[in-house]
């Protein structure tokens, strides 16, 4: 297959993804995928591709060579695009204004090895690898397609003033919520939170008023993705795709998972805050 | 004794089952006849199983199942039954070990021991395979020794290499991938614990070199 596409400069992380390996979290294998779920499913239907193709994930700094005309989709941070890139053109993913994971699909998907199912690179697991300068990608699709009829958007970059504040985070009882304190349970909801700059595939950390785990050690047990967890230090940090699949912190809530796409395109430095889901507090 | 099974919801679609209140040999058998089951006759629906010490964690298709589903009653019903089967007890895999690990003199100052005292009790357990998790093929081992029972360190260390020996507390592992950690590290191993490589289709459990349910003996190397 013809690449279309050269890494110039994967600046601080690009990695092809897509939905991620559910199913294997009993080895230690943990789930994966694009952080920004639905900023991958959007790459892919601008270019009327499966909805699941893999697709690569950008951080800023990303750099791409385009070495053959081919339509290409952008979305997350910067919102979405579609266009047809000529030979030689470069694409750039600054550090966005609205957004941290940049996303670029290509006709048909980025082709890509797949390991348990998923093409959805797991660099610390040495699943597959991040890539790299000089790396050449291409896709299972015609890159010399015309961009599909109708596909022809060009949305805004949404400008940080033009951008809502984020709203609210939903969240569900964690299973030790009920040992929490009542100053950690007011603690959690009745403030904003900061997300830290240690921050990544494997989860997010919050920076804010500490709030007290409760006391004495907890048996290790399986965490799920979007879980807030609780360590002695009282900010919180929160289980991502990449992170354990197994932890011994309390945990206090879990985020909605409709929500998670929201938290992860949260800067650090920008704030959430949080509320509780509808229907499932006592 | 019946052992009770508790449903305890865990945000949308999901529940831990928990299966025992503290961990031990109850708690491992109860672990492994669950998930035995569930490998054999998933139910409808489970998008996958995670086991914890005293726990499953149990995930459903989004929607599809509910607390008073009788779906979910039902197979209650049957791990619940599975609960008194004893397993056969697992093999025992041997796993030689160098024990120079930089923390080795912590442990052994912890316990009043010496480092060459501390490998020694280290290697006369068989330790169970409590779980693997935390990290792909990263086995929890039950059955160390009280005497080095260890606090993990103030600051976890950013970079801990593949094959570390280590002790967190009451329990002991091995690192299977690099990764930061905060356990005191006491000797290494070159097995590897976890090589995407060895899964073939059907046979994915091969990529982990270790499995719930089997038993390790660690065996004192010499450095080469």
């Amino acid at each position: 297959m013809m690449a279309v596409l050269e890494v110039l400069s994967p600046g601080l992380l690009s990695t092809v993804q897509d939905g991620g390996r559910p199913g294997w979290r009993r080895y230690g294998i943990p789930p994966g995928g694009a952080m920004d779920r639905a900023a991958w499913r959007t790459a892919n239907r601008m270019l009327h591709n499966r909805p699941d193709c893999p697709v690569l994930e950008c951080l800023q700094g990303a750099r791409l060579r385009v070495l053959h005309e081919t339509a290409v989709a952008t979305s997350g941070a910067w919102g979405a695009l579609a266009w047809t890139a000529r030979a030689g053109e470069v694409i750039e993913f600054p550090a966005s204004l609205a957004g941290v994971w940049h996303y670029l699909a290509l006709p048909g998907g980025i082709v890509a090895e797949r390991f348990l199912g998923s093409a959805s690179v797991c660099a610390r697991a040495r699943i597959g690898a991040a890539l790299a300068k000089g790396d050449r990608l291409a896709c299972h699709g015609n890159p010399s397609a015309a961009l599909p009829p109708g596909v022809k958007c060009r949305h805004p970059i949404p400008l940080e003033d033009e951008f809502d504040p984020i709203d609210s985070l939903r969240l569900w009882p964690g299973p030790q919520w009920d040992q929490f304190d009542a100053a950690a349970q007011r603690g959690l909801f009745g403030q904003a939170w900061r997300v830290s700059a240690r921050s990544d595939r494997t989860g997010y950390r919050l920076v804010g008023a500490a709030i007290a785990p409760p006391a004495g050690e907890l048996v290790s047990e399986p965490v799920r993705v979007g879980s807030i967890q609780v360590p002695a230090s009282g900010q919180p940090v929160i289980t991502l795709y990449d992170g354990p699949t197994v932890g011994g912190y309390a945990k206090i809530a879990l985020i909605d998972p409709a929500d998670l796409d929201r938290l992860v395109q949260t800067r650090p430095g920008q704030s959430v805050r949080f509320t509780r889901m509808p229907g499932c507090w006592t | 004794m019946a052992a009770q099974l508790t449903l305890h919801p865990y945000g949308p679609d999901a529940w831990l089952l928990r299966f025992a209140e503290q961990p031990g040999e109850a708690a491992w058998q109860a672990a492994r006849a669950i998930s035995q089951a569930l490998e054999a006759e998933p139910p409808a629906h489970l998008v996958e199983y995670v086991p914890g010490y005293t726990s499953v964690l149990l995930e459903f298709t989004p929607g599809s199942t509910s607390a008073d589903s009788p779906e979910l009653k039902a197979l209650l019903a049957r791990l619940g039954r599975q609960l008194g089967q004893l397993g056969e007890p697992g093999p025992i895999r041997e796993i030689p070990v160098v024990y120079d690990g930089p923390d080795l003199p912590r442990v052994a100052e912890h316990a009043g021991l010496s480092t060459r005292a501390v490998a020694a009790l280290h290697a006369e357990t068989v330790y169970r395979v409590a779980l693997i998790g935390f990290a792909p093929g990263f086995p929890y081992l039950d059955g160390l020794d009280p005497r080095l029972h260890t606090p993990r360190l103030e600051t976890p260390r950013p970079w801990v290499a593949a094959g570390s020996v280590a002790i967190g507390g009451a329990h002991t592992g091995i690192y299977s991938i690099p990764s930061p950690g905060g356990w005191n590290l006491i000797g290494r191993t070159d097995i590897p614990l976890f090589d995407p490589a060895r899964a073939r289709p059907g046979q994915e459990a091969a990529m982990c070199w270790l499995h719930m349910g089997e038993r390790v003996r660690f065996v004192p190397a010499r450095s080469r």
